[in-house]
């Protein structure tokens, strides 16, 4: 006796609620990032209560540990950095400079640099900091 | 007579290239954002000259971070408590006393900006931080 076969149907699972998820998780990440450029080297801001909101724009002046430096994620030399801020300002007179230093930085690598960066007329310079409950004087 | 007419094939649109680059897109913002919470504190403001100007009339307060980000007043290790009540009652005696600060070269970025803080609750609004620069 020749057994009729059941004709294979196709697969009914949906793929809407995958692409729902996958659309879900890309638009969360798209809010809660920021792309900023990152800098060539590991720099922790230090850490501090009353810091304000980060605003949008400007450039980003990074220090690293040793005062290794780069401006918007290029690693500078240090006689460069001037000529690379006075172009910046040139550009936009109302730039923002943001100073990303590692928090273990010596100050003799971040001051000169808030120095230079008010002699070269920068009027809104800011300094990095991560909210911390804990941070304390003295450490 | 009636013709049957042929029921029309449904539209077919294949999702598996949407999918393929929403993937993209998503693994893209995943690896190239930064998930840190940043904050600022401003070192240069557009206000800064107009607060100097009438600094004459204002208490200082000088308080020099050593090597070590320790705080001292007049060669005197201050620790936070002491710190904390020494600005608080500075505050008392003059709600506008201006908190300058010397740091030394050697002293962590942390310790700068702990000191800044810990001013910034007790009150402080006019902060200035000196350099000593080598005379050429």
């Amino acid at each position: 006796m020749k057994l009729k076969q059941n004709r294979r149907t196709a697969p009914t699972e949906t793929i809407i609620a995958l692409i729902d998820v996958v659309f879900f998780l890309l638009v969360f990440f798209m809010l809660i990032g920021r792309m900023d450029a990152t800098a060539p080297f590991e720099v922790t801001p230090p850490q501090a209560q009353t810091g304000r909101d980060m605003p949008t724009g400007g450039i980003t002046l990074a220090i690293s540990q040793n005062g290794g430096l780069a401006l918007d994620g290029d690693a500078l030399p240090k006689s460069e950095i001037s000529a690379a801020l006075a172009e910046a300002l040139t550009k936009d007179p109302a730039l923002r400079l943001r100073i990303n230093a590692h928090r273990d930085a010596d100050l003799r690598h971040v001051l000169p640099h808030v120095s230079l960066a008010e002699a070269l007329g920068f009027v809104d310079v800011v300094l990095v900091v991560t909210p911390e409950a804990s941070a304390g004087v003295g450490k | 007579m009636q013709l049957a007419r042929r029921p029309r094939p449904q539209a077919l649109i294949s999702l598996v290239p949407m999918i393929d680059v929403m993937l993209i897109l998503l693994v893209f913002f995943m690896v190239t954002s930064s998930y840190l919470n940043l904050d600022m504190i401003p070192a240069l403001r557009p206000t800064d000259d107009a607060v100097n100007s009438d600094s004459s009339a204002q208490q200082r307060l000088m308080i020099r971070l050593d090597a070590t980000g320790t705080p001292h007043l007049r060669a005197q290790a201050l620790s936070s408590e002491t710190l904390d009540q020494l600005l608080r009652r500075s505050l008392a005696l003059d709600p506008q006393t201006q908190l300058m600060i010397l740091p030394s070269g050697a002293a962590p970025t942390q310790a700068l900006i702990s000191l800044m803080d810990r001013a910034a609750s007790a009150g402080v609004k006019n902060m200035r931080v000196l350099q000593l620069e080598a005379r050429p």
